[in-house]
């Protein structure tokens, strides 16, 4: 029990942070998140904890630490923004909020490494964008990248991610139908997605017609500006999220869908993002409220079940699925409509792979850390398969598997089901 | 919460000793920061302010210590090597495991240096033909039951937080848990002990094989806090899975009544594996998180009680305990259907202390164990005080042993609301006391309680305390300042 | 604290033996002074007349009761409330409860029950510095301060005299049966013993006796089985059958139980070797057939053979010492001509057990000598 003690005011009003000073004080210190956060298990230092995290926003706040202090850096840049920590957390604690406000404040202070201010321009700007997108796809055609992914290092690592996006199953030609009675849907295409992972979206849309959505182009949309918003340049993200808000709406679907957890995380968070501009945050939230992952959508449909294809596969949960946007049981609802499949348990697969949006790329070395066990765990299965829904992880484990030798890759559920039922079109049912 | 630093914000009452006789000042932080590193690499040490404000409290952040440095080796040697080096430049250490704890016992006044030992998380062997484990320090309590688990054993000591505390520190505190009513406490489950002394001597204490003969060190060490060196590799009993578990929920419209059917439980002479309590607010806080746990929202009070065992005779003593929850006053008896539903229950049991994080911004628990036919007695009694000081008490407690765990929320920010805070905390302990009771049943002394210490021990018997703990560490650099307040100790004899 | 007349009369004989220097031997009922080594030299110290109940709240299920209070004493007034102080060490039930905790005694029971060091829940105690000492408390779960209970029960008076003590009850089970099996022969006994530990239940208690000592409790001469069963009628229905299933069973009267207790002659010699449960079928048949008469039995779940040498004068005490040598296993000896505990190691002779005697009795006037270790 404590002596009364002036605490004194927030060291740094105005800041992003200092409005998350409700949500900092919600945790109790009880620990309970510790064996969930990934950095922690792999660096042992409660500092690399949500924990010790929470413990420096507080000291930020509360003028203990200065918004300069290196160390502070140190262990916010190294979080993963997995969000397993909130998943775990009895009492609450908004971390992912947390964290946002905490890296848009000492964004403010310290500018965030050149590597990531470029790719968030890259990826801030469509037509670029595409440009580098489609070159990188036109090289992944070559066959260069695979001869090149057994390369020592990042560069290696780099070419094994790119061979990796190649989807692992044969193009499915067969044209779907549906009543469309379940309403009307539109795709949140993803930079990434549509641009390397294209098979995965016209699945997206096969398997949603085939379940009776009726899906409604919507042009003029945006990335969604999660990577922004993760490495606190929430400004950017917002300017993304009001083009995206104005494209949906003029598209009019009654709701908006993504195959991409990380996307789909934000798009759900814009109400959020936007509540205290006036002018959006009633759009906004609207918006946020009609967003969905294509596996909520699909399990609430059934959904259909396709042909028999016969894989062994093991599914691994993407943490913006299943600890942002706690969706944990639907894309195993996806799987369960594929016959055929032998699906293999794999442990911690709640655990994060160390993609987390451009975090591999900024912490190269504690991102393999924490990827390593999860190597190691897909290995055991003996699946041939990884199921994730997630660009980012599906080349992060995908150039993992590639490197290591193991004889296994990467596919999203849709894809699976998506072959299911093209193997069932070519069957005649 | 309070924002002390350097010493413990305690309102009164016996303070523990300060770092007036700084006797690892004798070395230079630097110097034995360089020289901590030549044993456990850069990387293992900690040296800025900012980076040991994470280590400067525990599961019970109202305290804030900052370590003078942080250590954290990857190998038992490492760690001998540590205790070694501490030894030769005589320099007080704390001991750290997960940070759970729940009396300040793991903070670490400014000329200490933490140890911390989470690193050392191997279980290194499971015996299933004699249900033994042997396991490093920082092995996190619930990864031992998930490897037991193969065998179809389990680690019978379950404090609520197994996700993440630490075997050693289970050791230390002598944890308990839902399951030690019927199962016991780590007391009865660890079988032997290799520790360090503060000396840097290793010693083996127990006896794995057989029989132990001497002394029992073994159960002096367990629950020593850290005080009589660190535990080094751990021998605990496992215990096989029962085959038969039912687990009841039994709602109460008044905590009385829940009281009642404790204590008519108990001395009917039934022996559930848990019984537990959680009073209304409690079970609105674990209903608004995220282990929502299908708790009726509008009880009063509800039990979660346990009985395993072999199938045959187990539905026998369900309708027992079922008969005495009605005779109570029970409004409903319910049986989980099935494992999900069991593990739903639990979780939201064992994560109700967590919950109340969104009650208020500050929380503090204590810890008396009462006897257990005096439980709706002190209960009202509880209550009473909530009332006079104008606080708000959520009650969730290990019932069946008697072990209260008062919860009470406040804003450390609002003086007056601390105040009267303290004066609860003070007044529920002394009707514990009044009771019969003692003042902590699995937490801990460590600093949280030492005022109380002198309430239920004479002089001699600290004293007494106190001389056993120089038999381990004379120099008492092992976690200086817990456990027994040295100024209210007697002067020892033999000493 | 600690003001009662007769803890009070306790620390002032210790402390004027303190200022003589004069040994005393702390006293029970007398019924085992021969268990541990010779004590030399000493003036008595009785605590039979210490005989009260000071605290018994039934629904509470703890009772606290003075040093000389016997075991038959507590049983009486537990048994009237259905509940039992689940310790039943071997010798007469006229022992007293401080003997039995300093002794850290213990018997069948303890396969289910545990030792004393599982069942006391405080004690109070005058130290050999004669201070009055009170360790833990009344109520059943207690981590206030360092253990003094751990470190005084077991330590055979040579730390402190234990004055008063809390300890912990039971309730007796609803049905309380004893059966007995047949054990199997050697060769098949590994497997068997490795059947009884996986049973889904835990026995009140799993004692193996050998043949000669079921012959003097009165059953038929074969090495057997005894297995107490506890629980409300299911449960003992559904434990029988399991345990038939390992053998030829049939019902014991339960007497059998006190009849072990006290099976042992005057004046023998008794050991207990223990080691993992596991190597029990190792170390039984070397144990159980030392000779003709030797008595033996062992607690099946906890690995421990009591092995008792009936005195003659043929030299059967050096076989008997020599079939136990060879077993490997820790060796306790709970009595011995005194000629033989010259050549057992102590146990009290390490660094920090030296410190605690110190501490706790510096003048090493209690019970001098018992656990061997050199003044
Ligand atoms: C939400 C919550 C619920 C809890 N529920 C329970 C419960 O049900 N039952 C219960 O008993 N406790 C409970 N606790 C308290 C706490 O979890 C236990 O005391 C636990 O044993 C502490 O383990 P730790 O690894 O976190 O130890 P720490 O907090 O790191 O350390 C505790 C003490 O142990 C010492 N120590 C640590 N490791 C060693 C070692 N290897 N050798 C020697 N000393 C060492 C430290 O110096 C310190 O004094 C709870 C705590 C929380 C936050
Ligand atoms: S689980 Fe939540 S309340 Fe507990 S320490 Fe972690 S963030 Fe804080
Ligand atoms: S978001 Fe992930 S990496 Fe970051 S603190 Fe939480 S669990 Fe750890």
């Amino acid at each position: 029990m404590s002596e009364p003690v002036a605490v004194p005011a927030c060291a740094i009003p105005g800041t992003p942070l200092a409005n998350a000073t409700a949500g900092i004080m919600a945790c109790v210190h009880c620990g309970f998140c510790l064996q969930a956060c990934p950095t922690y298990l792999a660096l042992g230092d409660e500092n690399d904890s949500p924990r010790g995290r929470i413990f420096l926003m507080r000291s930020l706040a509360e003028g203990d630490l200065a918004l300069d202090d290196p160390s502070v850096h140190t262990h916010i840049d190294r979080c993963l923004g997995c969000r397993a920590c909130e998943t775990a957390c009895p009492s609450g604690v908004p971390y992912g909020a947390l964290l946002e406000a905490t890296r848009a404040t000492l964004a403010q202070v310290v500018k965030p490494p050149l590597r990531a201010r470029l790719i968030l321009a890259l990826f801030a700007r469509r037509g670029l964008m595409r440009a580098v997108v489609a070159a990188a796809r036109a090289l992944r055609a070559t066959g260069i990248p695979r001869l090149l992914a057994r390369l020592p290092g990042d560069l290696g690592f780099a070419f094994a991610m790119l061979a990796s996006s190649a989807s692992p199953l044969s193009r499915a030609r067969y044209r779907s139908r549906g009543t469309g009675a379940r309403g009307s849907v539109s795709l949140l295409r993803g930079c990434v997605m549509e641009g390397l992972f294209a098979a995965a979206n016209r699945a997206t849309e096969r398997t949603l017609v085939a379940n009776d959505y009726t899906m409604v182009p919507a042009p003029n949309q945006h990335c969604c500006g999660a990577l922004h918003a993760h490495a606190g340049d929430l400004e950017g993200a917002r300017t993304l999220a009001r083009r995206n808000i104005a494209a949906f709406e003029a598209a009019g679907a009654e709701l908006v869908v993504t195959n991409a957890a990380g996307c789909g995380a934000l798009l759900k968070e814009y109400g959020h993002l936007l509540a205290d501009d006036d002018a959006w945050s009633a759009r906004a939230a609207a918006f946020s409220a009609r967003a969905r992952d294509v596996s909520e959508l699909l399990a609430a449909a059934g959904p259909r079940v396709g042909a028999p294809i016969s894989y062994r596969v093991t599914y691994d949960a993407p943490c913006h699925l299943q600890h942002a946007q706690r969706v944990h049981a639907e894309p195993l609802v996806v799987l369960d409509a594929i016959p055929g499949l032998e699906r293999v348990a794999l442990v911690d697969s709640d655990q994060c792979c160390g993609s987390a949006g451009i975090y591999n790329l900024l912490e190269p070395a504690l991102s393999a850390a924490v990827l390593a066990p999860k190597i190691a765990h897909i290995e055991v299965t003996g699946a041939t398969l990884v199921v994730t829904g997630n660009p980012g992880c599906l080349m992060q484990i995908g150039a993992a598997l590639c490197r290591a030798g193991v004889p296994a890759r990467t596919v999203h559920p849709v894809e699976l089901l998506d072959a299911s039922y093209a193997a069932a079109a070519r069957s005649g049912r | 919460m309070a924002l002390h630093t350097e010493t413990p914000s305690r309102a009164s009452g016996p303070q523990p000793e300060q770092a007036q006789d700084r006797r690892g000042a004798l070395i230079q932080t630097e110097a034995l920061a360089s020289l901590l590193a030549a044993i456990v690499g850069e990387r293992g040490v900690l040296a800025r302010p900012s980076e040991l404000s994470a280590y400067s409290s525990d599961g019970l952040p109202g305290y804030r210590l900052r370590p003078r440095l942080a250590v954290f080796p990857h190998t038992t040697q490492q760690l001998v090597d540590v205790v070694r080096l501490l030894a030769r430049k005589q320099c007080p250490f704390v001991a750290r495991g997960a940070g759970t704890g729940l009396s300040a016992g793991a903070l670490a006044r400014g000329d200490a240096v933490v140890v911390g030992l989470n690193r050392l998380n191997r279980i290194i062997s499971i015996d299933p033909l004699n249900r033994l484990a042997v396991v490093e320090p920082g092995a996190v309590n619930v990864t031992l039951s998930r490897a037991a688990g193969a065998y179809g054993l389990h680690y019978a000591p379950d404090p609520s937080s197994q996700t993440a505390c630490t075997i050693g520190g289970n050791v230390a505190e002598n944890s308990g848990g839902p399951h030690c009513l019927k199962y016991g406490v780590t007391l009865n489950h660890v079988v032997a002990l290799k520790v360090i002394l503060p000396s840097g001597e290793i010693t083996t204490l127990g006896n794995a094989d057989g029989e132990a003969e001497g002394y029992d060190l073994l159960g002096a060490f367990v629950g020593s806090e850290g005080c009589f060196g660190i535990a080094l590799e751990v021998t605990v009993r496992l215990t096989p899975n029962p085959q038969g578990v039912r687990t009841l929920l039994a709602d109460f419209t008044s905590i009385d009544a829940g009281a009642r059917a404790t204590s008519a439980i108990i001395a009917a002479g039934i022996l559930p594996a848990a019984l537990e309590m959680m009073d209304g607010p409690t079970i609105r806080a674990v209903e608004a998180s995220i282990y929502a746990a299908g708790y009726p929202a509008d009880a009063s009070a509800v039990l979660l009680i346990e009985l395993d065992g072999m199938d045959e005779g187990l539905d026998a003593d369900v309708q027992r305990v079922e008969a005495h929850c009605l005779a109570a006053g029970a409004r409903t008896v319910r049986i989980a259907a099935n494992e999900e539903e069991r593990t739903r229950l639990w979780q939201g049991r064992k994560k109700a202390f967590g919950a109340m994080g969104r009650i208020a911004p500050d929380l503090v628990v204590q810890d008396a164990v009462i006897p257990r036919t005096r439980l709706p007695d002190v209960l009202r009694e509880i209550a009473a005080i909530a009332e006079l000081r104008q606080i708000q008490v959520c009650n969730v407690f290990h019932a069946g042993d008697g072990n209260l765990h008062p919860n009470i929320g406040y804003d450390s920010r609002n003086p007056d609301e601390s105040r009267r805070v303290g004066l609860a905390m003070r007044d529920i302990m002394q009707a514990c006391i009044d009771a019969g009771g003692t003042i902590t049943g699995e937490h801990g002394v460590g600093l949280d309680k030492l005022e109380y210490m002198p309430k239920i021990f004479s002089p001699e018997s600290l004293a007494a305390q106190c001389a056993l703990r120089d038999a381990f560490d004379p120099e008492r650099r092992a976690n200086p300042g817990k456990v027994v307040p040295v100024h209210s100790c007697r002067e020892w004899v033999g000493a | 604290m600690g003001g009662r007349v007769s803890t009070v009369r306790v620390q002032e004989r210790v402390r004027e033996h303190v200022a003589r220097g004069a040994p005393v031997r702390i006293v029970g009922r007398g019924g085992w002074l021969d268990g541990g080594r010779p004590v030399d030299d000493f003036e008595p110290l009785s605590l039979a007349d210490d005989r009260a109940i000071v605290e018994y709240v039934a629904g509470d299920l703890t009772l606290t009761a003075r040093a000389g209070t016997t075991l038959s004493d507590i049983a009486a007034a537990t048994g009237a409330e259905g509940q039992w102080l689940a310790l039943d060490p071997f010798g007469s039930r006229n022992g007293t409860l401080g003997a039995t905790i300093a002794t850290g005694s213990a018997g069948p029971l303890a396969h289910a029950f545990g030792t004393p060091r599982d069942t006391v829940l405080g004690l109070e105690v005058v130290t050999g510095g004669g201070e009055i000492v009170r360790a833990g408390g009344r109520v059943v779960k207690n981590v206030a301060g360092f253990d003094l209970t751990r470190l005084f029960t077991g330590a055979w008076g040579t730390l402190a005299v234990i004055t008063e003590a809390t300890v912990r009850l039971r309730a007796r089970p609803e049905r309380d049966e004893t059966v007995a099996l047949l054990v199997p022969a050697d060769g098949a006994l590994g497997d068997w013993l490795a059947r009884l530990r996986i049973l889904p239940f835990t026995p009140l208690a799993l004692e193996m006796v050998n043949s000669p000592l079921s012959a003097t409790l009165g059953l038929e001469p074969a090495a057997l089985l005894l297995a107490r069963l506890g629980g409300n009628d299911d449960a003992v229905r559904a434990q029988r059958q399991l345990l038939g299933a390992l053998g030829d069973m049939r019902d014991v009267p339960a007497s059998v139980w006190s009849t072990l207790a006290t099976a042992e002659p005057n004046g023998a010699s008794v050991a207990r070797v223990s080691a993992p449960p596991s190597r029990l079928h190792a170390i039984w048949p070397v144990l159980s057939r030392i000779d003709a008469g030797s008595l033996a039995h062992a607690t099946v779940g906890r690995g421990v053979v009591r092995s008792i040498c009936a005195p003659s004068d043929d030299g059967n005490g050096q076989r008997w010492l020599a079939a136990i040598g060879t077993c490997e296993g820790t060796h306790i000896f709970e009595r011995l001509p005194a000629r033989a505990w010259r050549t057992i190691p102590c146990r009290v002779d390490d660094p920090i057990s030296r410190a605690v005697r110190t501490a706790f009795d510096p003048a090493r006037i209690l019970n001098r000598g018992i656990l061997g270790e050199v003044a």
